[in-house]
């Protein structure tokens, strides 16, 4: 049936109108960022224990007593965990503040030196221009007032993330399910299956990467850390931990932890053979998280050029830091996804 | 009220009613003498959708996601034959259509539309890979059963390719 320019005019209108709608919505998100946080926090944690849910689920529990009894166990394993690795990390703590200002004060030397030199060898820049800024900002860091406050807006942030997080992820892992087949119920039935097939696409596209980094960053970052504890690095637990966050991050994520671990060695003891061990071993860890552990956990890979990985995580820190790198490209993958399902299912088959 | 009378309101209580969803899925072939914790895995999966009359439910050559229970009401199977429209099939309550889709993304081979105002529940691959993953044992019941419809359908259209060769 041929449509007539009406139809043609309404077909264009709704799909501009979709786009309005889209975009709202972004802004909207965009501007209550902040109070996203614990949700996404949440979201990543759901969709890192549904399969385990599932699987305790198909061996014939219901899914409520799964649900509290991985609740249970967390607490026990999240428990052990902090009784095994609190002393360390309370005494690296302890002497990472007693040794703050010596750091700082090497820091400053440092950059002084660089600053000299560069303002010496470009004429252009007036004495001052870039040491002047500098040393303000040291010297707020060394008398530590100005993270005062923000120390208590991250406390007051914990506290809200520790009551919120645990709530939404229990109803999510128990109800999550359902929440999807209400939530899909409201689309219309000349959209319905493509829709579905969408929504499964993008569930699939979003826990499947987040679970391979998650299990590929804890790797990595245990890894080092036994790796730097045995070669008797100072710091083992929080560069071994620095290295394994920051793993999260493709591409950019093992160069920057890399950077951060070996310029820290060098401004606490300065000696060439702590940073050759630190060398060493972030070299094993990768070599065996390459060749072992992300072929394992990170199979099913997402197909996007490197170029593109590196600007999708780039503005997803700019938007939302370390979680915006974390879900940057599953969310560019979504989009790629529902664009190539939609094109696939409504204007290919002309049922848009 | 009687002592067997409360004991069941309180077993119908705890393992809740069998809905209107469950008496439809026994009657289906590929659901058959599944048991009730069974069938109530597969309602948690399964889409009520209403269609009015004239309303397509799905395209002839669309990519195939699931199959359709009619609840209530009548749809029509139509499938383009030397460019016109002919009409292949008409399905009432209780009849099912679409569960090959369940297995794989193979285009309609018809159009399937609503004549009047129909009740339909649909299921889906997604959902039902996701039910066999997390429930491996229902998922080789229902398997077997699909194989079992899939076999009978292709021997019977090997009869009757056979009856036409003479």
């Amino acid at each position: 049936m041929e449509k007539t320019d009406f139809q043609k005019a309404w077909k264009t209108f709704e799909i501009i109108a979709l786009g309005f709608v889209l975009l709202s919505i972004l802004v909207i998100l965009y501007s209550v960022r902040e109070l996203l946080t614990p949700f996404i926090i949440a979201f990543v944690i759901v969709f890192f224990l549904n399969p385990i849910v599932n699987y305790m689920e198909g061996g014939g529990i219901s899914r409520t007593l799964a649900v509290v009894i991985l609740f249970v166990l967390s607490i026990f394993v999240l428990f052990i965990l902090w009784k095994l690795t609190w002393p360390m990390l309370q005494s690296e703590i302890n002497d990472l503040k007693e040794n703050a200002p010596l750091y700082l004060n090497r820091i400053q030397t440092g950059l002084d030196r660089a600053v000299d030199l560069l303002e010496k060898n470009i004429g252009l820049l007036p004495k001052g221009t870039l040491g002047k800024p500098l040393h303000e900002k040291i010297n707020s860091l060394m008398s530590g007032t100005s993270d005062v406050n923000s120390l208590i807006k991250i406390v007051k942030e914990l506290a809200t993330s520790f009551i919120i997080i645990p709530f939404v992820v229990f109803f999510l892992l128990k109800d999550g399910r359902k929440v999807k087949k209400a939530l899909i119920a409201y689309v219309p039935n000349k959209y319905f299956e493509t829709f579905l097939v969408l929504f499964y696409k993008i569930d699939e596209q979003i826990s499947n990467y987040i679970r391979g980094q998650l299990i590929d960053a804890f790797s990595v970052g245990l890894l080092a850390i036994i790796g730097l504890y045995l070669f008797e690095v100072n710091y083992s637990f929080l560069l071994g931990a620095i290295l394994g966050i920051f793993n999260i991050i493709p591409f950019i994520g093992p160069l920057t932890g890399f950077a951060i671990g070996s310029s820290f060695i060098l401004i606490d003891t300065g000696s060439t053979v702590d940073l050759l061990k630190f060398v060493g071993v972030y070299a094993c860890v990768r070599i065996l998280d390459d060749i072992i552990i992300a072929p394992l956990v990170l199979s099913r890979s997402v197909h996007v050029h490197t170029l593109m990985v590196i600007i999708v995580i780039t503005l997803g820190g700019f938007f939302h830091g370390i979680l915006g790198m974390l879900l940057a490209v599953p969310l560019f993958c979504s989009i790629k996804v529902t664009f190539q399902t939609l094109y696939k299912g409504l204007i290919e088959y002309g049922n848009w | 009220m009687s002592e067997k009378g409360l004991f069941h309101l309180l077993v119908q209580k705890i393992r809740g009613g069998e809905g209107d969803i469950i008496p439809v899925l026994r009657t289906i072939p590929i659901f058959e003498g599944l048991g009730f914790n069974d069938l109530k895995k597969i309602e948690l999966i399964v889409h009520k959708r209403n269609f009015m009359p004239e309303e397509i439910i799905f395209y002839e050559r669309q990519p195939g996601t699931g199959m359709y229970i009619i609840k209530k009401g009548v749809i029509k199977l139509t499938k383009t034959i030397n460019e016109e429209r002919v009409k292949i099939g008409e399905l009432r309550d209780g009849e099912f259509f679409g569960e090959m889709s369940l297995l794989d993304e193979y285009p309609r081979s018809a159009e399937a539309t609503a004549v009047e105002k129909t009740e339909a529940l649909g299921i889906f691959r997604p959902d039902l890979f996701g039910l066999i993953e997390s429930n491996p044992k229902l998922g080789y019941k229902i398997l077997l059963r699909l194989s079992k419809r899939l076999a009978s359908r292709l021997r019977e259209t090997t009869e009757r390719k056979l009856r036409e060769m003479g």
